[in-house]
């Protein structure tokens, strides 16, 4: 429908009705849900009062488990039972290769598919429908704990997730059959679990060390609207890096020699008890008991501190990275938010205090605080606080670019943007009667292609022959709010508009996600095309009732009795049949209804933007 | 300096696309000016999006959502080009009806092209130096004294109506503004060693 509907916030038309959306931390490790109840987030337990979700998904003779259940016979069934499986998220078989000798599966990267899969003893499955059993798991605990189904979750990935890890996770959401209100950056999400879009305006750092992953991103808040200035962060930097580092000191004091896969799972799990129990204590004892090897000692925290200075170090040249892209100095900046269990290590407060000269918040549990600050946005998102000013104005964490001559990236939309937002960039043919041209679409910041990641690749064909140079391709790049990209391209110069084929480097293809949506357990008793039917029925109605509000709102100062009387009989078409059409008239008629109102939106936008500003502008432009 | 008021007849006949009527500067209720208020600039954003951002429109229908994205990302890029002086001053001429020309002629100006050279060599001997942070700051203020100068010669040229020339003090602003991000790229490497 073509029909932006235009509302202050405060003068929401709808009549007020509870809707239940829920915020999912989708971790690496651990999952959690949260919800808001009795006005306040809290994380949602299962019945035995756990609220995390181990990520862990096995499949087993008599079903699929997920969690805990998972968890307790991955032990006993290592290959069916698939942990981790956000690190394959939005991944090619060539990663994936890489990761293979860390990941105890067998792995499937030939065939049809650019996505690799795990074979199971239930079939071969890709990251993305795992993923979605996690999500199924968490959904469902939210439903059964308030009794009613999800109208929509926001689900939160860290900010330097570039846009095929993005676009798994929604294919992810899309599986698990729940409506995606948001991907949420999980600083962002932290960020709004503290709050602080009640406080006073100001410059907020969020400085998350996580199992694997770094991410500093700063915000800015102004009235209740945040604006994330940067981002930036290390992909492979975290507290695995912390027990690796008290691991080569154990193997160096116990004068290990030989250090096969067992020993060095023991000595792993050492030294994170080790890290763990001097977040507290000034020292740690360590024993190892091998079957060749043994060895104890004591850790002591300035022992322990030496050995990670170095990293925490690497993570505050990040942030000085950050404060330059987002122009800000640190003594600007007003607040420090501390996510992720890393954080819990007293070096890495001190440090990151003393760099911004300022206590850190960490009065939250900074394992679950991302879920939090999903659950209060989900709540704004699906509706339940049509008051609230709270906006969020994110930026692309990554480089978009273009596969130029020599194998060079050339970037359309640099990092730091802020989304959502489009660009063009023209580009022209170097052969004579050259009537097809390949488009690569890439991620990152280097230089040369081969060190990009490689999103997409086009053909633009049956452009008339021209001479070189002559021709004029324009390549648009859409990034919504979520930082998902889309790309279209198009002949200038020829005015022909060209056929484009888009095969995604390392996504499901929207025939695979269908083919799962049919297979899949869950949706194969129901019929799609029913459900089709139904979700069609839902958005004419939306458009009749988009139309109406509208027309309510401003039909008699915007359009002719003429004018109205034209869009008045396409809407009245729609209302007649909307029981009765099929799933493609439905379509059909709701495109007829869009294409008569055309004018009229365009109109209505025109208005909105005035009143936009004129609304507020007389008691805000002078402060 | 002098703020210059410039009403530019736009035709507002154009509908398909709902906001070709309005130049970037009306859109955020400024006068078309080079002389920006930026805190004004900032708070019509933060309007506008209150009102076009997609998360307003989560739950409305598929049009709607595809629409919001697409004027929320015209409205980002309208405050991109203004807030930055070198889009903003090419976006200026555009609209004024100036011809677009490459920066040729720039590129072949004798004076200037040996004005940049001796910066850039000067940027890079700080990079051995080891008072290379201090010196550095010397040469950053001096760009940003040149940018200044180069400003306020566009904004007189624009106002005389003498828009080719402003075209040529353009992309001059566009030359130092990229070895301003140089220096700047340069000041961040020295301050962590």
């Amino acid at each position: 429908m073509a029909l932006l509907q235009i509302s202050e916030p405060g003068q929401s038309t709808a009549p007020h009705q509870h809707r239940f959306a829920a915020g999912i931390d989708l971790g690496t490790t651990n999952s959690l849900v949260a919800m808001l109840r009795s006005g306040e987030a809290v994380c949602l337990a299962d019945a035995q009062g756990r609220a995390l979700l181990p990520s862990i998904v096995h499949f087993g003779e008599e079903g699929t488990l997920v969690g805990v259940d998972a968890a307790a016979v991955q032990a006993s069934d290592p290959l069916n039972s698939i942990a981790s499986v956000k690190r394959l998220m939005g991944r090619g078989s060539e990663d994936v290769m890489r990761l293979a000798d860390a990941l105890p599966y067998e792995l499937i990267t030939s065939g049809e598919s650019s996505v690799p899969r795990i074979r199971t003893r239930s079939g071969d499955f890709s990251a993305v429908e795992i993923s979605a059993e996690i999500l199924r798991a968490l959904v469902e605990r939210a439903q059964q704990t308030v009794g009613a189904e999800l109208d929509g979750v926001v689900i939160t990935v860290p900010a330097y997730f570039d846009d095929a890890q993005r676009q798994a996770t929604r294919d992810a959401a899309r599986l698990a059959g729940v409506k995606l209100l948001r991907l949420l950056n999980e600083p962002t999400a932290a960020a709004v679990a503290y709050g602080l879009d009640q406080d006073k305006d100001g410059l907020i750092a969020v400085y998350d060390l996580g199992g694997g992953t770094f991410d500093i991103s700063l915000l800015r808040l102004h009235r209740g609207v945040f604006e994330v200035l940067s981002t930036g962060g290390d992909s492979s930097l975290g507290g695995d890096d912390m027990d690796h580092a008290i691991g080569e000191w154990i193997v160096a004091r116990a004068g290990f020699d030989q250090v096969d896969a067992s020993l060095a799972r023991h000595i792993l799990m050492a030294s994170r008890a080790a890290k763990e129990a001097l977040s507290n204590g000034q020292s740690a004892q360590i024993v190892i008991e091998g079957s060749q090897h043994s060895w104890s000692g004591t850790l002591a925290r300035t022992e322990f501190n030496g050995l990670v200075e170095g990293l925490i170090a690497k993570t505050l040249t990040a942030c000085r990275r950050a404060l330059r892209d987002a122009g800000v100095k640190r003594e600007d900046i007003d607040e420090v938010i501390l996510v992720g269990g890393s954080t819990r290590v007293p070096l890495v407060q001190s440090m990151v205090a003393e760099f911004f000269a300022r206590k850190p918040m960490c009065e939250l549990d900074p394992d679950q605080v991302v879920a939090l600050g999903a659950a209060i946005q989900a709540d704004i998102l699906v509706g339940n606080k049509p008051d609230s000013d709270m906006l969020l104005l994110d930026v692309l964490p990554l480089s978009l670019g273009i596969e130029t001559m020599g194998g060079l990236s050339e970037k359309i939309v640099p990092r730091n943007t802020v989304i959502p937002v489009a660009r063009a960039q023209e580009f022209t043919t170097f052969k004579d009667g050259q009537t097809a041209m390949s488009i690569h679409v890439v991620q990152g910041e280097r230089e040369l292609v081969s060190d990009c990641r490689s999103l997409a690749r086009f053909e633009l064909r049956g452009f008339p022959p021209m001479t070189a140079g002559a021709a004029r391709i324009r390549v648009t790049y859409q990034v919504d709010a979520d930082g998902l990209l889309s790309v279209s391209a198009q002949e200038v110069a020829s005015g022909v508009s060209a056929e484009i084929v888009v095969k995604p480097s390392y996504g499901l293809t929207d025939t695979e996600i269908e083919t799962m949506l049919r297979a899949s357990t869950e949706h194969a008793r129901e019929d799609i095309e029913l459900r089709m039917l139904k979700e069609q029925q839902v958005e004419a109605r939306r458009v009749i009732e988009a139309l109406d509000a509208a027309f309510a709102q401003d039909g008699d100062d915007l359009l002719s009795a003429e004018e109205r009387a034209g869009i008045v009989r396409q809407r009245d078409a729609l209302e007649a049949n909307l029981e009765s059409a099929s799933t493609a008239d439905l379509k059909r008629m709701i495109r007829a209804v869009e294409a008569a109102s055309e004018f009229y939106v365009a109109r209505r936008m025109n208005r909105g933007v005035q009143q936009a500003l004129a609304g507020k502008q007389i008691d805000e432009v002078d402060v | 300096m002098r703020r210059e008021l410039y009403r530019l007849n736009h035709s507002s006949s154009s509908m398909q696309s709902p906001d070709l009527s309005q130049n970037y500067f009306e859109l955020f209720g400024l006068p078309v000016a080079f002389d920006i208020d930026r805190e004004r600039l900032r708070t019509a954003l933060r309007q506008l999006q209150a009102s076009f951002h997609p998360d307003r429109h989560v739950n409305g229908s598929d049009r709607d959502r595809r629409m919001s994205v697409q004027v929320a990302s015209w409205i980002n890029e309208a405050h991109e080009t203004l807030q930055d002086p070198v889009k903003r001053s090419r976006y200026l001429l555009e609209i004024s009806g100036a011809e677009i020309v490459d920066d040729s002629a720039t590129t072949s100006d004798a004076g200037f092209l040996m004005e940049q050279i001796e910066l850039r060599e000067e940027i890079e001997s700080c990079r051995e130096d080891k008072d290379g942070l201090q010196r550095s700051q010397q040469v950053a203020d001096r760009l940003q004294r040149r940018a200044d100068q180069l400003t306020n010669e566009f904004v007189s040229c624009f106002a005389a109506g003498n828009l080719a020339e402003a075209m040529q003090i353009s992309h001059k602003m566009q030359f130092i503004q990229r070895i301003q991000q140089q220096l700047d790229e340069l000041q961040f490497d020295l301050e962590g060693r």
